[in-house]
Order: structure tokens, then sequence, then C-alpha cells
């Protein structure tokens, strides 16, 4: 049976790999599909621990239920951000980040 | 019971925001209830009523009592300037009308919170809750350049507020609890905050700002002035009373350790206090219009107030005298300086200018006007048989109750106020103290019969001779209510006690 | 209940003010009546007292209860205070009856000036019967503000509404003394009660600190007495209706400030009035009777040279009390209340005959047209001169008697100041009352009505025996002061030649220009008499320091420096503060996305560290 770390360690890494590039890409696509991947990166840390903390093989189903709601809030989340990509396309025919600086500006 | 002191003025605001009823009458029928209110939960609490009844909504507790020192004085002080407050307001239009008497009541609501409030946080969040409506009511209908003086207002005011809040949660903090009379019990017990210092001069900047303590009082005059006269007469009166209520209730809590509590600032307070005294004293003699000289005079009264404070402090909490005469202060300085806002609003209604040197023997056109003004200067002037002479007397009296002649002469760092605290056998800070300020008897003096011997006195102008418009019923009833409570508690000031 | 009885006269005209002003504003005869009444019933209460009715101490009224301090407002009734109440009440009653009659034609509000009386004699009678300096203080108070609204009864006068604000705040300044004495008292003996003062000194007799407190309260006197320096006020006082001039700035408020020196030297014991404190008292004292004499004698007002002799008057019996002499000075207080209320009452039926004349150039010839009154004037002139018989004479030479043998010096001045005294009211009484009739309004005058003619009755006759044992013995506060034990002695015969010295000057200057209806004072412009009409500068000296100089100038200066330099330097340093931190925190909302999330995980990485470097 692979030990738990393995898991968290593969979740860290999805977790960092979302965020840097949520920190480091422009476009607001990409940056929504990182989010995805961190979102992932707990999912798997979440589902991981359910396994681990479970006795005789029976796994603790609240982190799954948390892991199942992070999936319906991650799915709602991506169209309301992918429909508010497509407004901001629309409105700017581009979708870099580093050009929303309306409310500074 | 004592909720229903907020809850009303706040649903009366909420129904005359959303659903427009007429401003004044609604404010008049929620204020008169919470005057009712009010006084019968006092009356009721000394004939020995059961506090629980107050204090509880059915089985719950609330962060409100009437346990709290000074929180009887100061219910009783709202209550009464709300009502003249509301009973007085005239406003230019509907509209105007409406936000009037909504700020009038959302400072009553907040203020009677505040000084109820057995809790840091709501203690604190509902003056702040008063003090919003206050900048935007200057912000929006004052007179002169409103906009900077609200904004002078706010930032002054937000700014104390903040040091205030850090010197609280360093109090809760240190303390680890947040209700007053727990902390009271804490502090019995010997538990002293680490950073005395440090927090007692937060609280005593923040509180200090709050009640225009010198040097930052320059928020307050032109505010007064520019204020319309409900909001005036509400904070001048009511609001600004938080931050010696807070000071009192601080030094309350640590009781006998509070003379180390504040120790190493009572030095820096009885000079800064000198400071509102003399310094604003001169400020105000100097004005040429009636409602600046009538914002610096209650800067001015403030030193007394806190000079009452220094006493008790010094005291160690043990000087009752002090103690009651700061209260005593209060209330009255509210009252007459509430009174004093609202006739000056009756006046400018009348004459169209508050220009000393535009006016004079008004009181040919308004023997009314000129006796309620004449009694208000006079009991601002602490004349005896009105209420503000009862304040200052005790706490010119309570400076000195505490004093032994010829006890070691403390060292001043101005070696010729050695000399004279040697020659006077040897007077501590506070007694020096004193003997400073009260020349600020003779400064209130002058500028207030300067004020009536210019405005009602002498020979008629034609300003004045046009002001034939006789006061209206309200008028002269909230004048009446105010100066009924400045004789009442002058002649029998025992009925607070 | 009986012992509470004189807690009426306290009641009684504090009722009877708040009727007036109140509920009859506009009823002035029936304020009239109320006022009367209550004043009257408080002479019968202050007989009934006297003869022996008041037994036991009245209840004290705990006004402001507080642990630790007693602060009570109680009565004292011994010898000093009733029989003293018995001037107060007296005068008193016979000023409001002859207010009657003045204030007939005048058109202003009756009611506000009976309750003003009816303030007044509330608040006097708080200083008489006072059991501690608390009520002192609260009647000192009131008996200002009292004064200050009858004086400023007619306050459409700008001179009259000066002189009200005048009164006031020159007894402020002597009440800002007055507190720091009732302060140090309390440090010094431990409490304001006058009966708990003997023997409970803290400190030794005659240490400084004792003279500093005994000063301080001497302030209070000086103020209230018009003492020099605050001496200003009280000749402009006269502003107000003559009948208040009489009651107030002559017979009884003004003496006030002696009445509580005396009660302190009584309360406190002699040693307690150290030597520099005395030697202080008895100069301002002599100084205030030299300047003020000196002043009087050339002044064209009738109440003015009264109201120079009342401050001259005063000095003398303050000069008393500093040469530990509070029983000559009492004796003084007493005659002089009758005879000067007798004067200026007297003087207030002349200026109403006159149709409201006050310069004695203008009169002339009154003898003939109002006789009675001038005679009662008269009375009252021979007393105040102190012409051997009168009562004056007798306090006077108590007085000059005390000075003998204390201080030679002082002693000089008494016998100077009584040949000015003599000089001036004869030059008056030569000028108003002889020759023939100067203007149409001396020509019409006429005798006044009997509710004016009776009062003056009374005080003549009181003016010509109250020195005489038979009354001085019963409304004497202390014994043995009365015509009987006067002696042929040194002071007799120093009196007399002043007398006939000040009295022959004044004639051998004025009998002329009487005679021949000069219509102005001949001497008039001579250089000395300039000085002495301008009250020798005193008036004008404060005008321009003080009123000119301090309350405009500094004041103003003031006022720049804390808009220009205070609300600058604060208030914008508040402002440039708040936008500074706001500019800082406001480089973190720096509109970029990446910091923003750089940021966040930064600060959740941190709470991370934190729970796991804290649990």
């Amino acid at each position: 049976m692979t030990p738990l770390s393995h898991y968290l360690i593969f979740s860290a890494l999805l977790f960092s790999i979302g965020l840097g590039g949520a920190i480091m890409r422009r476009n607001v696509l990409v940056v929504l599909m990182c989010l995805e991947l961190m979102l992932t990166g707990a999912n798997v840390a979440l589902v991981a621990f359910s396994r681990a903390q479970g006795l005789e093989g029976i796994p603790v189903y609240d982190a799954q239920v948390l892991a199942l709601f992070v999936m319906a809030i991650a799915a709602a989340e991506v169209a309301v951000g992918l429909s508010l990509i497509v407004a901001m396309f629309r409105a700017r025919r581009g979708v870099e980040s580093t050009s929303l600086t309306s409310l500074k500006d | 019971m004592l909720i229903w002191l907020i809850i009303i003025p706040v649903i009366a605001s909420v129904l005359i925001g959303f659903l427009h009823t007429p401003g004044r009458a609604t404010a008049l029928v929620s204020s008169l209830l919470t005057f009712l209110l009010g006084i019968g939960s006092i009356v009721a609490l000394s004939m020995g009523a059961d506090g629980t009844s107050l204090t509880h909504i059915g089985e719950l507790p609330t962060s409100l009592s009437l346990y709290l020192p000074l929180s009887k004085p100061m219910l009783l002080l709202t209550v009464l300037v709300t009502l003249a407050a509301v009973l007085g307001l005239k406003a230019p239009d509907a509209a105007a009308e409406r936000s009037w008497s909504i700020s009038t009541l959302l400072i009553s609501a907040g203020a009677t919170g505040a000084f109820l409030s057995d809790n840091i946080v709501a203690f604190f969040a509902f003056h702040e809750l008063a003090l919003i409506p206050t900048f935007v009511m200057i912000g929006l209908y004052g007179r002169g350049e409103r906009r900077t003086i609200a904004w002078r207002m706010t930032i002054y005011l937000g700014l104390a507020s903040m040091v205030l809040l850090a010197g609280l949660i360093l109090l809760y903090v240190q303390l680890g609890t947040m209700r007053f009379l727990e902390m009271r019990v804490m502090a019995a017990m010997g538990r002293m905050p680490v950073s005395a210092c440090l927090t007692a001069g937060l609280l005593l900047a923040g509180f200090g700002t709050l009640v225009s303590l010198f040097p930052f009082h320059s928020w307050a005059a032109p505010a007064y002035a520019s204020a319309p006269a409900p909001i005036a007469m509400m904070h001048a009166g009511v609001l600004k009373k938080f931050g010696l209520y807070g000071l009192i209730l601080v030094a309350c809590i640590f009781g006998p350790a509070c003379d180390k509590f504040f120790g190493c600032w009572t030095n820096l307070l009885l000079i800064l206090l000198l400071g509102n005294v003399l310094w604003v004293g001169c400020v105000t003699m100097a004005q040429s219009r009636l409602d600046t000289m009538l914002g610096n005079s209650s800067v001015m009264h403030m030193g007394y107030i806190f000079l009452g404070i220094a006493a008790f402090v010094t005291s160690g909490a043990s000087n009752a005298l002090a103690y009651q005469g700061a209260g005593m202060l209060m209330l009255a300085h509210g009252l007459s300086i509430a009174l004093l806002f609202l006739l000056t609003d009756q006046i400018e209604r009348r004459t169209g200018t508050l220009e000393f040197s535009a006016m004079g023997g008004l009181a040919h056109k308004q023997p009314m006007l000129g006796f309620f003004f004449g009694l208000a200067g006079m009991a601002s002037i602490g004349l005896p048989l009105l209420a503000n002479f009862v304040g200052e007397f005790s706490i010119f009296v309570s400076c000195f109750t505490g004093w032994e002649p010829g006890a070691t002469p403390p060292s001043y760092c101005w070696s010729w106020l050695n000399g004279l605290a040697n020659a006077l056998g040897g007077l501590g800070p506070v007694q020096l103290t004193l003997i400073f300020a009260l020349w600020g008897l003779v400064i209130s003096a002058i500028y207030m019969l300067r004020a009536i011997r210019r405005i009602f006195a002498g020979e008629l102008t034609p300003v004045c001779e046009r002001a034939t418009l006789p006061l209206s019923c309200a008028e002269i009833c909230s004048a009446a209510l105010l100066s009924a409570a400045l004789v009442l508690f002058g002649i029998a000031p025992g009925i607070l006690a | 209940m009986m012992q509470n009885l004189p807690w009426l006269f306290l009641v009684l005209p504090l009722v009877a003010a708040a009727a007036d002003w109140l509920l009859l504003a506009r009823r002035p005869r029936m304020a009239a009546g109320v006022s009367i009444t209550s004043v009257l019933a408080t002479l019968v209460l202050c007989i009934a007292c006297m003869c022996g009715l008041q037994t036991g101490t009245p209840a004290d009224y705990t006004w402001f209860p507080v642990q630790g301090i007693d602060l009570s407002l109680g009565l004292l009734i011994d010898a000093l205070s009733i029989k003293m109440m018995l001037v107060v009440t007296g005068i008193g009653a016979l000023v409001h009856i002859f207010s009657l009659g003045y204030m007939k034609g005048d058109p202003s509000n009756h009611s506000r000036y009976f309750a003003g009386l009816s303030i007044f004699m509330f608040s006097m009678s708080c200083i008489v019967l006072a059991n501690s300096l608390v009520l002192t203080f609260i009647g000192w108070e009131m008996v200002g503000f009292s004064s200050y609204l009858l004086i400023g009864h007619w306050y459409h006068k700008e001179t009259a509404a000066d002189a009200a604000k005048k009164a006031f705040i020159t007894n402020r300044v002597g009440d800002f003394g007055f507190l720091i004495g009732i302060m140090l008292t309390l440090g010094l003996f431990g409490s304001l009660h006058y009966a708990d003062m003997a023997g409970h000194m803290k400190v030794a007799a005659g240490s400084p600190v004792l003279t500093a407190a005994i000063l301080f309260l001497f302030c209070g006197a000086v103020g209230k007495s018009a003492q020099f320096p605050l001496h200003v006020w009280l000749p402009d006082a006269m502003e107000g209706p003559t009948p208040v001039s009489a009651l107030i700035h002559a017979a009884t408020m003004v003496a006030a400030g002696v009445y509580m020196l005396v009660r302190l030297q009584v309360s406190m014991g002699l040693y307690a009035f150290t030597d520099t404190a005395c030697s202080v008292i008895a100069a301002i004292g002599a100084i205030t009777a030299v300047l003020s004499a000196l002043m009087a004698a050339q002044q064209d007002d009738i109440k003015r040279v009264l109201a120079y002799s009342t401050l001259s008057q005063l000095g003398y019996m303050i000069m008393a009390v500093g040469l530990l002499a509070g029983e000559a000075a009492m004796f003084h207080l007493y005659t002089h209340a009758w005879f000067k209320a007798l004067l200026f009452l007297a003087a207030g039926a002349i200026i109403v005959c006159c149709h409201h004349e006050q310069n004695i150039w203008k009169m002339g010839g009154l003898r003939q047209k109002m006789p009675l009154t001038v005679l009662c004037f008269l009375a009252g002139t021979c007393a105040l001169v102190a012409v051997p018989g009168f009562s004056g004479f007798f306090s006077k030479e108590s007085i000059l008697e005390a000075a003998w043998g204390r201080s030679l010096p002082l002693f000089i001045v008494g016998i100077v100041v009584a040949a000015f005294t003599t000089f001036y009211m004869v030059r008056l009484c030569l000028v108003a009352f002889g020759g023939r009739a100067r203007t149409r309004d001396a020509e019409q005058a006429h005798e006044a009505g009997p509710s004016m003619l009776v009062p003056l009755f009374i005080l003549a006759a009181m003016a010509i025996i109250s020195g005489y044992g038979f009354v001085a013995d019963r409304l004497v506060p202390f014994a043995d002061f009365h015509a009987e034990s006067t002696e042929w002695n040194v002071t007799f015969f120093a009196g007399l030649g002043s007398l006939i010295v000040g009295g022959g000057l004044a004639w051998f200057m004025y009998a002329k220009s009487a005679a021949d209806s000069a219509q102005s004072d001949p001497f008039g412009s001579h250089i000395i008499s300039r000085i002495l009409r301008r009250r020798l500068y005193i008036d004008s000296f404060y005008d321009h320091l003080l009123i000119g100089g301090v309350q405009r100038w500094f004041t103003c200066l003031v006022s720049c420096i804390d808009d220009g330099v205070i609300r600058r330097l604060v208030g914008h340093g508040l402002a440039l503060l708040t936008a500074w931190t706001g500019r800082l925190l406001s480089r973190i909302q720096g509109g970029s996305l990446r910091g923003y999330t750089v940021v966040a995980s930064l600060g959740v990485f941190l709470l991370i560290l934190l729970l796991i470097i804290l649990f």
C-alpha cells in the first residue's frame, strides 16, 4: 500500500504547480485552469486523508463529501469564470490579467 | 428593558428613512418614549427594583447595565438632551428634517449604548455608530466651509478612535476579559497591565482627543459652529462626554491602582488641561461670533472635568468628591451647552446673524429668549443654584481634600513654581493646577457676560429690530425642559447620588 | 420644627423671586406685593429670633451627599449673624417699600426688579447665616448675580449694561482669590464649617501658608467690598435704580466683605490673622479710604459722591479689621448701614423729584422745595461726617480709638479721611440745597409721596439714635459698643478738629458759588480737580491696559496662534499622517492580480507557519 506521504507530496506538487501558474501566467484563461489545478491538489489531499484516517478499509466519508463539494463549487466557479472571461474578451479584445487595472486608475 | 432605549430610536429612524413617516413627529414619539423609559428605569433602580429585569431580555443577559459608574447621570443626560433637541428641531425642508431626525435618533441610540455597555466592543462600536451621523450631517447641512470642517473632524476623531481601539484591545489582552465589571475584579486581584504606561497613554490620547483635550481641540469649535443645531446639541452635549466617561470608567476599573496605571501621564494631563482652561479660554474671549464662542467655551470647560478626573486618578480612585463632581459637571455641562446651542439657533433664525457687532438690545423684542439665554449662560459660568456650580465647586474642593499643609513639597521643573508651591505650604501638582485653573472663572465670566451684553442689552440695532417672531410653544418647551433640569440639579444635586 | 424656622430666611425670598419672575411677570403690582410680603415676613422672623423664639440649631441640608467630606449647608444662628440679619431685613424692608414709590412712573418691568431684590435678599441671607464657607460662597456669588441684575435693570442704557458687566467681572476677580483662600482653609483647618475651625489649625500660627490663606480670603472681600485695586465697579454701579444703590451698594452687600472677615476672625481665632496679613489688610483699607475720599471731593453726580463716600467708609471698616478690631468694624458697619441707606434713599427721592437729574450743579434751593427730604438728608450727613451726638460719630470714634492704640500712621489716615468726608459732604449740601434753583427741574421739585417719606423718617431716626446704648446694646453684635462708652480723649478732639477743618474749607470754597447759582464747579478746571474727576486715572488705566491691552490684543494673539499654529500643526499633521499612511498602504493595492496572489499566498504560508510554531 502506498504510504500517505506519497499522496501528499503529489498533492503539494499539484498545488504548487497551480499556484505558480496562477502567479506567473498572464492569460486569465490559464490562470483559471491553474486554480482548478490547485483545487484538485487539495482534493487529492482530502481523499488521501480520508483513506488514511479510515479504520479497517472503511474511509472517513466526511473528507470525501468535502471533496465532492469542492468539485461542485469548482464547476460553478468555472462556469462563472469562463463567462466573465468571455465578457472580458468581448469588451477588451484580450484576456491579459495585467491589463485589469481600471479600478485602480 | 434597557435594550429598548436603543431599539426604539433605531426603529424610529428606520420608519423615517424607509417609510417616510413625518420626521419630527416620529422622532418626538421615539424620544418621549425613551425619555420616560430612561427616567423610569433610573427611578425604578433607585427605588430598589430588581436590576436583572432591566438588563435582561427574558432570560438572556444583554451587555447593557446601569451598575457602571456614572451610567445613570449619563443616561439621564442623553434622554433629556435628545428630547430637547427633537422638540427644538426646525429644519429648512422635509428631506432635511428627516435626515436631521434620523441622525439625532441614531446619535442618541449610540450614546445610550455606549454609556450603558458593560463590554469593550459594544462600548466602542456604539460610539462609532453615533459619530458617523455627526460627520455626515456637518458635511451635508453645515454652515460655512462644511466639507473642510467635516473632514477635519473625521480625521481627528477617526484617528482618535483608532488609537483608542488599540488601547482598549491592549486593555482586553492584558486583563483577559472584555467586560468592565469583570475587569474590575481582575484589577482588584492585583492584575496590572505589563505595559501600563503605553495602554494608559493610548487611552488618554484617544479619549482625550474625543473630548478635545488641548492641543487636539481644533476640530471642536468649528464643527459645533457649523453643525445643524440638533446635531451640535447632541454632540457637544451628549456624545462628547463619552471620552470623559471612558476615562472615569478605566480609573474605576483599576480602583486604588489607577494612580499607578495613569502614573506616567498625570502631570502631562494637568498641563494640557490648563491649556484647555487658560489657552482656549483666551481664544474664546477673542471670538466675534456667538457660535464659535460657544464652541470654544465648551472646549474650555472640558478642562475642569479633566481636572476632576486628574484629582480622582491621583487619589487612587478614593476621592469620591472628585468623581461625583466630574459626573455632575459632565451632566450639567451637557445640559447647559445643549441649551445654549438651541438658543443660538433660535437667535439666528430670528436675526439672521450671529455676529456680536451686528446685534444689540434683543431682550426688548425677545424677553423670554433673553431669560433662557441668561439662565444658560449663568449656568455655564457656574452660578450657584444651577447645576454647573455643583460640579465645578465639588471639583475645586476635591483637589484640596487630600492635601496636608506642610507636606514635603514636590519639586517642579520650573524653579519659580517650587517657590510658589513652598510658600503655599507645599502644594502638590493637582493643587497648583487648580490655582491656575481657577482663573478660568474670570475668563468665562468675561466672555459670557460680554455675549449677553452685546446680544441682549444696549440699544436696539436694526438686525434685532426685525426679530419679532415670538418663540413657538415647542421652542419654549424645549428650552424650559433643559432649564428646569439645570435648576433642579443645581438646588438638589443629591437626587442623583 | 421650631428650630428649623430660620430656613425661611432663605426659602421665602427665593420663592418670592421665582414667583415674581415666572408667574407674575405681567402683574407688577402683585409681584411687588409678594416681594414686600416676603421681606416683611423675614423681618418679623428676625425680630422673633432675636427675642429668643429660636432655640437650637437648624437642621443641615445635605446638599450633595459625598463620602468623606461634609459639604452640607447649614445655618449658624448667633448674635453676630442674627443682628446682622436685622440690619439686612430692616433696611431691605424699607428699601422695598421705598421702591414702590420710586419705580412708580418707570416703564421697565417691575416684576423683574422685585424678583432681583428678592434674589438679593435670599443671597444676602445666605452669606449672613452661613455656617460654612460653602454656603457663604454660594451667597457670595448670588449677591454678585443679583447686583448684576439690578445694576443692569435698565439694560437698554449702554452705560447701565456696561456697569453691570463690570461689576460682575470685577467681583469674579475677587472670587478667584476667595476660592483659593477657601481651598487653602480647607487644607489648613480640615473643614469648611466655621464651628470646626477654632483649634483645628494644622500649621503653626504665623506660618506663611496661613498668611497666604488669609490674604486670599481677603481677596474676596476686596472684590465684594470694592477695596483698592478692585474698587472701580462700585461708582459705576450707581447706574442702577437708587433704592438698589441704597440697599446693595451702600448698606448691605458691600459690607459683606467686612462681615465675612469678622466672621473668620471670630471662628478661626485672632491668632490666625498673622501680622503680615493684618498689615496688608489695614493698608488696603487705608489706601481705599484716602483715595476714594479724594475722588469724592470733586464729583458732581450726587450718587457718585455718595458711592465714593461708601468706598471710603468701607475702607475704614477694612482698616479696623486689619487692626484686629473687628468689633469696631461691625459697629461702624451697623451705623453706616442705616445712615448711608438714608442718604441714598433721600438722594433717590431728590432725583425722582428733580426728574432724574443727578448733577448737584443743576439742583440748588431744594431746602425750600422739599424740606422734609432735605432734613433727612442732613441727618444722614451729620451721621456720616461724625458730628458728635449722631450715630456715625460713635462708631467712627471706636475705629479711631483702635487705630490710636495700634498704629499712628493709620490714625492720621483716619483723621485726614474724616476731614475730607466733611469737606465733600458740606460741598454737596451747600450746592444742592443752598442758594436758588439753578434749573427748571429743580424749580419744579416737590416733596415725595408717603411710601418714600416714611422709610426716610425711620432711617433718619435710626441715623440719629442707633449709636446710643438703648438701641446699640440690642442691635450691635458685640457688647460695649455704644455712645456711653465714648471718652473725651485725644481721638475725640482729633475727630472734632477734622470736622471743623473739612467743613470750614468747604464753606470757604463753595459758599459763594452756592449762593450765586454757579452752573458748574468753579474749581473744575483746576489741575487737581481734573485729576480727581478722572478718578486718578485708575479706571482709564484699567480700560487701556486690561481691556484694550490684555483682553483685546493678547486674546487676539492667542487666538491667531491657536488658529495659525496649533490648528495647522496638529490638524495638518494629522491630515498628512493619514494621507501618507493611505498612500503607503495603497501601494499594496497596486492593481496587479499577481501581486495580490503573491501576497495572499504568502499570508497563508505565514499563517500555517504560525500554527506550526504555536502548536
